[in-house]
């Protein structure tokens, strides 16, 4: 009981005394968790929704769609209701009359493909009311993804073939049309619509037995000159995967970007906070400590922080899953929003708990392998020596010349802090990307859910950015803070020695703008890259070059914004208290 | 006690009823007491006392490397005791090279690079730094360790070495706190022989130290004590008894 | 300051009160025999600065006396156009006399208590201020020290004499700190 009392106080005595240390680890890690639940979250968000929506509506094994004077041949209307009859057919619903009208509202004109359905319940694809009321005379449903497309909410009037109707409701679907926007709208109004200007087309919804064997059903019964098109559920998916699958890739992307990010910080931290830490170990085993109790404390220690980190991460990314998810695409966050999961929850608390493990091993084998000599004889890591740089800087101005050293003095720091920044300078450079992308022909029908996407992508690739340039942020600040710390001699020495305050805080800024720099030259391309690979050829979107050119000196002053403050805080720090003989 | 009147030079440094307090009005610790001090061009003074008496903390005053709380003090004639950081760091360059007990050599600089870094933190052309260096090196007899990184010098050598490095803007007085705290009797001796070199060539010097090996280089030595002086003696030039007499050899 | 031995009772000397004279020539002379002035060189290159006081005739004067104790014997030595010149050489006795001077383990007391009872008794008596007098002797000594160190310091390194400043120097601060003590003690007693 003493003896767990004991390190208790000691853990907590240690995290108190280094308040900043303490709250930057948490932060580091919290930023990994958050980015693991969020992750894990939008996975079961994009592989879940198609099965999710088509349980929500009584989605079709089968769909079918009979298009007389299309394809132009074999096939009567009677022929094409006789479908559901064929064997294996449990369910149907349909046929329900569909015509191509043309759609008018807010500015657009887009051809659509309208579907006349009863007042009654359909038994197979029964769409799912997100808002509003299902169809009535003289009301259109429209499918959500279009909806958000096209900005109409319920209550809006459009116009179909001219005529005036109201927004009843919106509504999901996994039967959708190939290439056109869907909206429902009651069969008479249909018809009145259509006109007989063109040969109605007619769809129908199947139930089989065996829904695996859907895909042979309807090969089955579309010979080459059919007037009808029957399409399997999971050609469906087919068709919808696609239309997740970028976002997938950018979400992969960016999850694999920010635990880079993640990784790189929380590597300078546990090094930096490894030398410090084996000396602790080194003088509690001089006053009579066994390893294993420093261990277990330092265990403590870091499992404190690590769950505070999975709390703050987990509520993070709870809070900003919605976020990425939210309306903006008429599949993806269509069957709900993401849900952070006890299984989700628990890996990422494993992962803060072994982040925990690692920063408590690495010194305690580390103290324990070192003599207890050794560690209390040799306080730091031995600095690098790099005699270009230092040849080179001699020939800097003083801020200059301290600059160089400090970044020659650490260059794993300096790399880790530039990889995390070029990091996210390339998400900031593909978001611009994406946002500058033209669809072509957005105002044109058949489009419009292209841009629909393309909204829901950059919709995405801006939350993850912002995510990004935070994490980047802190991590920076870290660095920045850590440099500071570690120079606390050399740049007390170098005030002694006769550089001034500003020279000195010049210098400490100095070395992360050398390296921010190189960061956002980096970046450049390698944001490029990152928009190759989620959205096709960078060469034939139209990039803003000023707005990407612009970034490079966005980046420079918001590495010297954020280190303004600790390299100045680090260069007027009272000097004799540093040199004085301890 | 009063201000001791000394021929020589011109007053390098002045120090008038100097004070430096720390802590909270409750705690309240006054580690440099109403101290007043003149140290003349060429001359070496020694101030000496038990550890926690603020002979360093006088000296990193007189150093403008703290602020007194109370007093004044001028440095080359120029008040400094509110000078603006930078202006002081400036003068600093030209007008104070330090030494410290725990060396301060910058780790992965060799000898002759961290001899050379004042003159290039003071603007110096790097060839001029580096000739400089040079010349220092061969003054501390530490030519064949130019290109030794500290840890692979001894500590005499370290502290040589930074003592080169004090002298590199050639300043007009050397401040050292402590200098032989971190040495062997050996290594003591060759810092005090330079030391001694120093004096000869009339470089001004202030010493703090509880060694008093290190205090009789020096020609004033000031006792400390409590933050305030308490004694003060005069080492050269006073004395007519030999050398023989004084180590009791002679009846 | 050395222990009394079964010497011929040192006559008190005009120079160098160094009664262990007799026995650092007789060591000299085990090694070789020499002349007396060879004898004077060497001795004085020892002791450095503080030869000064090394009596011309000292050496020449424990070297006869040694002689008539019969620890050392002479020989005649002519040379062209000078006056002919001894050659001292050890005899058995002698030899004797510098084995058991080797192994002596005696040192000169350290106990500083003559000074000791005289604070003591300055406090008792009310007649003087023993922090005055500590201050007093420990300018005293840091004088000598100063000096002591400036000899030790002009010496080339690795110079023999140097070694014997360098204890002169230790010893002094020695006796510094122990004065320290002292003004620590009887400075606590003033206030008590």
């Amino acid at each position: 009981m003493g003896r767990a009392l004991l390190i208790w106080r000691l853990a907590l005595g240690d995290i108190t005394r280094r308040r900043r240390q303490s709250a930057l680890l948490v932060a580091m890690i919290a930023a990994t968790t958050a980015t693991l639940t969020l992750s894990l979250a939008l996975q079961g968000v994009t592989n879940d929704p198609f099965a999710r929506t088509r349980a929500a509506t009584r989605g079709p094994d089968v769909s079918a769609l009979f298009e007389p004077g299309f394809h132009g041949t074999m096939g009567t209307l009677a022929q094409f209701a006789a479908l559901v009859r064929s064997p294996g057919v449990t369910a149907s619903s349909g046929p329900y009359a569909v015509a191509r009208l043309e759609l008018i509202a807010r500015g657009y004109r887009v051809r659509v493909h309208a579907e006349g359905r009863d007042r009654d319940r359909a038994q197979v694809d029964q769409p799912l009311l997100t808002a509003g009321h299902w169809t009535a005379d003289g009301g259109v449903v429209i499918e959500r993804g279009f909806a958000e497309a096209l900005g109409v909410h319920v209550g809006d009037a459009i116009l179909l073939n001219g005529r005036r109707f109201a927004v009843r409701g919106i509504a999901l679907t996994t039967a959708m049309p190939i290439s056109d926007p869907l909206i429902w709208l009651t069969r008479s109004d249909l018809l009145a619509l259509a006109g007989g200007s063109e040969p109605l087309w007619e769809s129908l919804n199947l139930k089989l037995s065996d829904p695996a064997a859907a895909s042979a059903f309807a090969d089955a019964r579309n010979p080459p000159n059919a007037a009808w098109f029957l399409e399997s559920w999971q050609e469906l998916r087919a068709d919808d995967s696609q239309t997740i699958a970028n976002e997938r890739q950018v979400l992969g992307i960016g999850a694999v970007l920010l635990a880079m990010i993640a990784i790189a910080g929380i590597a300078v931290l546990v090094g930096s906070r490894m030398a410090e830490q084996t000396r602790r170990i080194g003088l509690l085993k001089a006053v009579g400590g066994t390893p294993g109790l420093l261990a277990t404390m330092l265990l403590a220690e870091n499992l404190l922080l690590a769950s505070a980190a999975t709390v703050i991460g987990v509520a993070a990314g709870r809070v900003i899953a919605p976020e990425l998810t939210a309306p903006g695409n008429s599949l993806l966050g269509s069957a709900g929003t993401a849900a952070v999961s006890a299984a989700s929850v628990a890996l990422a608390a494993a992962l803060a708990f072994a982040v925990a493990i690692i920063a408590t091993l690495l010194p305690a084998l580390s103290g324990a392998r070192t003599s207890t000599i050794r560690a209390l004889n040799d306080p730091a890591r031995p600095p690098r020596r790099h005699p270009w740089a230092i040849g080179l800087s001699s020939r800097l101005p003083a801020p200059g010349l301290l600059a160089l050293r400090l970044i020659a003095r650490r260059p794993r720091r300096t790399l880790l802090g530039m990889a995390s920044l070029t990091i996210a300078v390339a998400t900031v450079i593909a978001t611009l990307m994406e946002r500058h992308t033209p669809v072509l022909g957005v105002r044109v029908a058949g489009n419009i859910l292209a841009a629909d996407k393309q909204a829901s992508l950059e919709h995405v690739a801006t939350v993850l950015s912002v995510i990004l340039v935070v994490v980047a942020a802190i991590n920076l600040l870290f660095v920045t803070w850590a440099t500071v710390l570690d120079a606390r001699r050399p740049t007390a020495l170098a005030r002694a020695l006769g550089a001034t305050p500003n020279q000195v805080s010049t210098g400490l800024a100095g070395a992360q703008l050398v390296p921010g720099a190189l960061a956002a030259l980096f970046g450049l391309p390698a944001g490029l890259v990152v928009f190759g690979l989620t959205a096709g050829n960078p060469l034939n979107a139209d990039p803003p070059i000023p707005l990407l050119l612009a970034v490079i000196p966005a980046t420079l002053i918001a590495v010297a914004a954020l280190t303004a403050i600790p390299a100045r805080v680090g260069a007027r720090r009272p000097v004799a208290e540093v040199l004085r003989s301890e | 006690m009063t201000e001791p009147i000394l021929a020589g030079g011109e007053p390098i440094l002045a120090a008038r009823t100097l004070s430096k307090e720390y802590g909270t009005a409750s705690a309240l610790v006054r580690a440099v007491d109403d101290v007043s001090l003149t140290v003349n061009q060429g001359e070496s003074v020694a101030i000496v006392g038990p550890s926690g008496c603020g002979k360093s903390t006088l000296l990193y005053l007189l150093g403008g490397l703290e602020r007194p709380t109370a007093g004044t003090l001028a440095l080359d004639s120029q008040p400094i005791h509110d000078m603006p950081e930078s202006r002081l760091a400036r003068l600093r360059r030209h007008a104070v090279g330090f030494v410290f007990q725990a060396f301060h050599l910058v780790d992965e600089l060799t000898a002759l690079e961290n001899i050379e870094l004042p003159a290039l933190l003071a603007g110096a052309s790097p060839s001029a730094a580096r000739e400089r260096a040079r010349d220092l090196l061969e003054q501390v007899d530490l030519s064949d360790r130019a290109a030794h990184l500290p840890s692979a010098l001894s500590g005499g050598q370290r502290q040589r070495v930074a003592i080169a490095r004090a002298l590199a803007n050639r300043p007009r007085v050397v401040l050292a706190d402590e200098p032989t705290g971190n040495l062997d009797s050996a290594a003591t001796t060759d810092v005090l022989r330079l030391f001694d070199q120093l004096r000869t060539a009339g470089q001004t010097l202030v010493v703090v130290t509880h060694d008093s090996r290190v205090a009789a280089t020096a020609d004033r030595l000031i006792s400390m004590r409590d933050g305030a002086f308490v004694d003060e003696t005069r080492l050269t030039g006073g004395s007519a008894r030999s050398l023989t007499e004084i180590t009791g050899l002679e009846a | 300051m050395a222990e009394p031995n079964e010497l011929p009772t040192p006559e008190p000397l005009q120079g160098y009160q160094l009664r262990v004279v007799q026995e650092v020539l007789l060591a000299l002379l085990a090694g070789e025999a020499s002349h007396g002035y060879q004898l004077r060189a060497r001795l004085a290159l020892a002791l450095g600065p503080l030869a000064g006081a090394l009596n011309d005739g000292q050496v020449y004067v424990t070297l006869s006396r040694l002689e008539k104790s019969g620890l050392v014997g002479s020989q005649r030595v002519g040379q062209a156009e000078r006056p002919d010149r001894k050659v001292y050489s050890l005899t058995r006795q002698g030899r004797e006399r510098v084995d058991t001077w080797l192994n002596d383990v005696s040192w000169p007391k350290p106990a500083p208590a003559e000074f000791h009872l005289k604070l003591v008794a300055a406090a008792a008596a009310g007649l003087a201020d023993p922090v005055g007098i500590v201050d007093r002797q420990r300018r005293e000594l840091l004088v000598g020290l100063a000096q002591a160190q400036r000899a030790a310091l002009a010496e080339p390194p690795r110079s023999v004499a140097a070694l014997l400043l360098e204890g002169v120097v230790l010893r002094l601060q020695a006796d510094l700190r122990w004065l320290e003590a002292c003004a620590r003690y009887w400075n606590q007693a003033r206030e008590r």
